[in-house]
């Protein structure tokens, strides 16, 4: 494991840590720490996937452990924009597990570079890839935000003013960030599609061949979709949004696992 | 140590007219200090006097009977018989007194814990005995220390956060929903006295807009004027209720006047935005019902006592956490002024025993008339060395002194004894 990338998993999981400590004791003073150690990861970690890509001539996408690790790095990278507005202690305990964890793991199952066929190497398929792995992350970062969203209202709702109540953030904040993953993950989607599309026609001369990714990914749209329509212009609002973006999350992980067919090469 | 005494009372020991007879006014203050600095053995004085205690912090000459001076001192500027007085009073002497002023500052003592007014109140306190040159250096570094500690307390725990009266909690509640109040219009039905609190806690915050409506059109224009806000009628209150954020009742009314249908009705209206209502009338005036609608939330007194119990016992934590730090700071402190008295103290002992030897020398030179430079040379390092073994064991003695009590005595009896030696020849 290079040296970048090791520097990188102990920036984020020190990082964590001040977060999930600043986050129980309502400490602001962690928190800032761990936003700043997550940036600083951050900017280790796109230097380790630029190394990467120098090192193996192609972009980091190529095997699963490669794609964890661009994975997280699309988590981090939501993460810290959406802390440059939302100073939120929660969001950062609930997710920096998961960028870390993501990190370790990729190294774990490290596994040496692959031929793969030239016709991988376009300029599309790095598009597509990373915003398909763009809206996976806005979608995981919706779904945390439904979810702290749901666990904040049912503390106001049966009034039980205990740990969590004082450490989430208002259910107006919990709302706006939602909006803003949906939104975004919602555009990043359809980008993935239509980018995967036209490349599809580039490279094998059909646009679209029901593979299972493709037909998962298209339900996971369908199901966003759905959400947007619902939260922004029926305006529908609360519980109902976050059910459904737990199960736009659920189909999110299915489209992310499917790998065979067409898209069998990871 | 520096002995330091503390005598004084406050909301626990003694009830309101006797707090007010004790206490000390801004006009007052000076004049009280001044008094004060005349009692014999008070070498530095600070009295503290707000609603809640009414104390004078003293440096004093050991010898003295300093606390019977304040004692005094306290029944004769309050007007309260000394022997009536003396059961209201608590008397704390060195550390204990820095631990009191440490709690005091930290808003430990206080009445509401974590209240923030204590710690302007000493340092105004603190600012007019500097003016009158009551204070000296050991007042100086305790005030100092304990505000240092104040600013610790309030930043590494949580101990002013929670809000404790109902009106500021109903305030938190909303924010808990809402965010921020920029965008956010209330309305508040009735005038009842609670609600006037609500209103103003409200009105703090910066909503965008104050609606008020009462079955009595005057009462409504009334508050509405003090409070900058907007008077409607209150035969369109299910109209109103669609387009305010938050709802509070405060009326006399024994009926029902906000129930499920209205509010269904509003919600459609609204889109699903999200509303507060929080009742704070008894008998209640909101069909508790609707807290099943989606989106509204609804709480009344019993809810909101709830959640002044539940900040009661996050400040109760925080403030085991602010108790932790402040002995922490005690026994910092205390240790810092032990090793700062001990040090002049050493000087002292070190230098009056070279002081003899040389003497001695001089004599002996004299006598035995001039040497060579280096046989004095000599004489002198021997004298030095002399010095400094007779003088370490009394030094190691005086440092390792477990408590000051012990230690101040040790003091005393290597400076009187040294001084005796100071006799003429």
């Amino acid at each position: 494991m290079g040296w970048t990338l090791f520097i990188t998993i102990a920036l984020y999981t020190v990082g964590l840590l001040h977060s999930i400590f600043g986050f129980c004791q309502k400490r602001q003073i962690f928190v800032q720490i761990a936003l700043g150690m997550v940036a600083c990861g951050f900017a280790f970690h796109t230097l380790s996937l630029v190394l990467l890509s120098v090192q193996r001539q192609h972009f980091p996408i190529t095997n699963l452990p490669e794609s964890l690790c661009f994975f997280a790095w699309c988590i981090s990278l939501t993460f810290i924009i959406a802390n440059v507005r939302y100073r939120s202690n929660a969001l950062g305990a609930f997710v920096l597990p998961l960028v870390s964890l993501l990190t370790i793991f990729s190294q774990v199952i490290w596994a040496e570079n692959r031929e793969f066929p030239a016709w991988m190497n376009s300029g599309w398929l790095h598009f597509h890839v990373s915003v398909a792995f763009l809206a996976y992350a806005a979608f995981f970062l919706t779904f945390i935000s439904g979810v702290i969203y749901l666990i904040q209202e049912n503390e106001l709702k049966e009034k039980n003013f205990r740990f969590l109540y004082f450490r989430l953030p208002s259910l107006k904040v919990c709302d706006e960030l939602f909006r803003r993953f949906l939104l975004v993950g919602f555009v990043s989607m359809s980008l993935t599609i239509i980018s995967g599309a036209i490349w599809a026609q580039h490279a094998w001369g059909h646009f679209w061949s029901w593979d299972p990714k493709e037909t998962a990914s298209l339900v996971t749209w369908g199901i966003y979709l759905i959400l947007v329509n619902y939260r922004f212009a029926a305006k529908g609002r609360g519980r109902r949004a976050a059910y459904i973006s737990i199960i736009g999350f659920a189909s999110t992980l299915v489209t992310f696992a499917v790998n065979w067919g067409l898209h069998k090469y990871l | 140590m520096f002995n330091l005494v503390l005598v004084g009372l406050n909301h626990r020991t003694a009830k309101l007219d006797i707090r007010q007879l004790a206490s000390f006014n801004a006009e007052q203050l000076p004049e009280g200090l001044r008094r004060l600095s005349v009692y014999p053995g008070i070498l530095e004085s600070m009295i503290v006097s707000t609603c809640n205690r009414v104390e004078v912090l003293a440096s004093a000459d050991p010898q003295s009977d300093v606390v019977s001076s304040i004692e005094s001192f306290l029944s004769e500027s309050s007007g309260v018989a000394l022997p009536q007085l003396q059961t209201k009073l608590y008397r704390y002497r060195d550390e204990q007194a820095v631990r009191h002023v440490f709690r005091v500052a930290s808003s430990l003592d206080s009445m509401v814990l974590g209240e923030p007014q204590i710690l302007g109140q000493l340092k105004s306190c603190y600012s007019t005995a500097v003016d009158l040159r009551t204070v000296g250096s050991a007042l100086n570094s305790l005030l100092q220390w304990a505000f240092r500690i104040a600013k610790r307390v309030r930043s590494e725990t949580s101990i002013g956060e929670y809000p404790v009266s109902v009106s500021s909690a109903a305030v938190e509640l909303v924010r808990k929903i809402f965010g921020d109040f920029q965008k956010i219009s209330i309305l508040v039905v009735g005038a009842g006295k609670m609600g006037e609190t609500a209103i103003r806690h409200l009105a703090d915050t910066g909503a965008k807009a104050i609606y008020l409506t009462n079955r009595s059109p005057e009462a409504a224009r009334d508050l509405a004027g003090r409070f900058n806000g907007i008077a409607v009628p209150f035969a369109d209150l299910s109209e109103w209720i669609s387009r305010v954020d938050i709802v509070i009742t405060s009326t006399g009314a024994s009926e029902m006047l906000i129930d499920r249908s209205m509010v269904q009705r509003a919600m459609h209206d609204r889109k699903n935005a999200p509303i507060a209502f929080i009742d704070i009338s008894v008998p209640r005036n909101i069909d508790p019902g609707i807290g099943t609608i989606a989106n509204v939330f609804c709480y009344d007194i019993d809810d909101l006592a709830a959640v002044v119990e539940a900040n009661f016992h996050q400040r109760a934590k925080a403030a085991a956490k602010a108790e932790k730090i402040v002995d922490q700071e005690v026994q910092a402190f205390c240790a810092k002024a032990k090793s700062s008295k001990v040090g002049p103290v050493v000087q002292q002992v070190q230098g009056r025993i070279e002081e003899i030897c040389k003497i001695e020398l001089d004599r002996y030179l004299r006598k035995i008339g001039p040497q060579e430079a280096k046989q004095v040379q000599e004489l002198e390092t021997m004298i030095s060395r002399i010095a400094g073994k007779i003088a370490h064991p009394l030094v190691i003695q005086l440092r390792s002194q477990p408590d000051s009590l012990n230690q101040s005595a040790y003091m005393d009896l290597i400076e009187r004894i040294l001084k005796t030696k100071d006799a003429p020849e």
